[in-house]
């Protein structure tokens, strides 16, 4: 589904991804865990196009992103971004938020997109909240409602950045439960999280990523009670 | 006294045309501006900074009055409408540069999120600006663009000096004939006032109900 190699990302000076392999299933459901400026979040954001690598080939459900001549918007359609604080259009009511994809960008008529939305609402068990808009919901409302939006597209796969680090401790639960029950229904899924607690659970892959590199990876089991490398268990100790 | 009612009304006319002009320019130079591609931004700042850097009346002067005793523009438009559109141009143009700083400004303080929530589920550039950051820029621009339209309309009377009939031009005919220039600058001055307050009043009652209907 997901094909990354020798990834490189350079900010000016600064190289945040060193060569950044790998290759992610249908269905699967990795998480990336690793310190703050580790490259976790860059390497996300190069997975549909809002970071340009500087070097290495990235393809997605068989379209090479890193490929001059791919369209982003067209692939975008495709991938579905959860970011950190919400994003959610603060100028449209929830239902406008969840459908302006769908109307824009895939042409679906109104009726069509509000009847998905209101099933995606349910879904995320926000259902009444179609007039609300953005502010006036909590965070943890507003990231699920963020998730919805997501999945108004019908991506093939979909990718969280951090997506709880930004919520009150109460409502990080409500957002898990919604990610977990995707998980579930067989969405692949990348997931940049300190939640180990989902990493473990859900995951199917935990990649451990330190200094612009995959330190190690392997099944939650492997990575949380036999770690091989030294950093990924000084990470853990200071983590769990 | 109609004779300066028949000013007022070309001044309101003259007023809305080049306030029209100068937001599209202004839209135009804004994205301009904000383009990747250097050229236009080059094109962007240079037009701002020679519309900022030199006075609205010497430019008024310079198109209205310099251009025809090079180019045969008389010929082009014709001998009474060119300084009309050549007025409503160069007005347009001179607050133009304005309106695009502010439009520049509006744009640049939506948040990064926004732009970036609306990449991810596909938009392209142009859809990206149209549906999630103008609309958003929008309501921030009010103000400072209502202030340029009061500007603008205060500025028609520059249009006088360069034979461009409105209420000004109005008022000193009506002075040559009657003498009574105090009388007839206080009715002037009132009149501008009249205008220009309502449309502030105008503004600030939209801006309130933007804010109560799209938070």
């Amino acid at each position: 589904m997901i094909n990354v190699e020798n990834l490189h990302k350079s900010f000016g000076q600064l190289e945040v991804l060193k060569g950044v392999s790998n290759h992610i299933n249908e269905k699967e459901v990795v998480v990336v865990i690793g310190p703050s400026g580790s490259g976790k979040s860059t390497f996300l954001r190069c997975l549909n196009g809002l970071e340009t690598p500087t070097k290495g080939k990235i393809e997605i459900a068989g379209i090479e992103l890193t490929h001059s001549k791919t369209k982003l918007h067209e692939l975008r359609k495709n991938v579905g971004m959860v970011f950190q604080q919400f994003n959610l259009f603060k100028h449209l009511t929830i239902m406008d938020n969840i459908t302006i994809g769908p109307r824009k960008v895939l042409k679906r008529s109104k009726e069509e997109s509000e009847a998905l939305a209101r099933e995606l609402l349910k879904k995320v068990g926000l259902s009444g909240k179609e007039e609300s808009y953005p502010d006036e919901l909590s965070g943890g409302q507003q990231q699920r409602v963020a998730i919805a939006r997501a999945l108004a597209m019908k991506p093939k796969v979909m990718l969280f950045d951090e997506p709880t680090s930004a919520l009150d401790p109460e409502m990080v639960g409500e957002v898990l439960q919604v990610m977990k029950d995707l998980a579930r229904e067989g969405m692949t899924m990348v997931v940049v999280t300190h939640e180990m607690g989902f990493a473990r659970e859900v995951g199917d892959r935990v990649i451990f990523m330190d200094g612009g590199y995959i330190v190690e990876e392997g099944t939650p089991e492997e990575i949380f009670t036999a770690a091989k490398e030294e950093r990924t268990k000084n990470f853990l100790s200071k983590i769990l | 006294m109609d004779v300066i009612l028949e000013g007022l009304k070309l001044t309101i006319e003259f007023s809305i045309v080049t306030i029209i002009l100068e937001v599209i320019f202004g839209l135009i130079f804004a994205l301009m501006r904000l383009s990747k591609l250097s050229v236009l931004r080059g094109i962007s700042t240079v037009y701002v900074e020679i519309f900022r850097s030199t006075p609205l009346l010497v430019q008024l002067f310079f198109i209205v009055l310099g251009l025809p005793a090079v180019l045969p523009v008389n010929d082009w438009f014709g001998q009474t409408t060119y300084p009309l559109v050549a007025a409503a141009v160069t007005i347009g143009l001179n607050e133009g540069a304005y309106v695009t700083e502010i439009i520049r400004a509006g744009i640049l303080g939506v948040d990064r999120g926004q732009k970036e929530a609306a990449q991810s589920i596909g938009m392209t550039g142009f859809q990206t600006m149209r549906y999630i950051i103008l609309p958003q820029a929008f309501k921030r621009m009010i103000p400072p663009l209502v202030n340029q339209a009061a500007q603008t309309i205060k500025d028609t009377s520059l249009l006088a000096p360069v034979g461009v009939i409105e209420m000004v031009y109005m008022a000193q005919t009506v002075i040559s004939a009657t003498y009574k220039a105090f009388q007839i600058w206080t009715v002037v001055a009132i009149l501008y006032f009249i205008i220009i307050f309502t449309v502030s009043k105008v503004a600030a009652y939209l801006e309130r109900r933007f804010q109560v209907d799209k938070r």
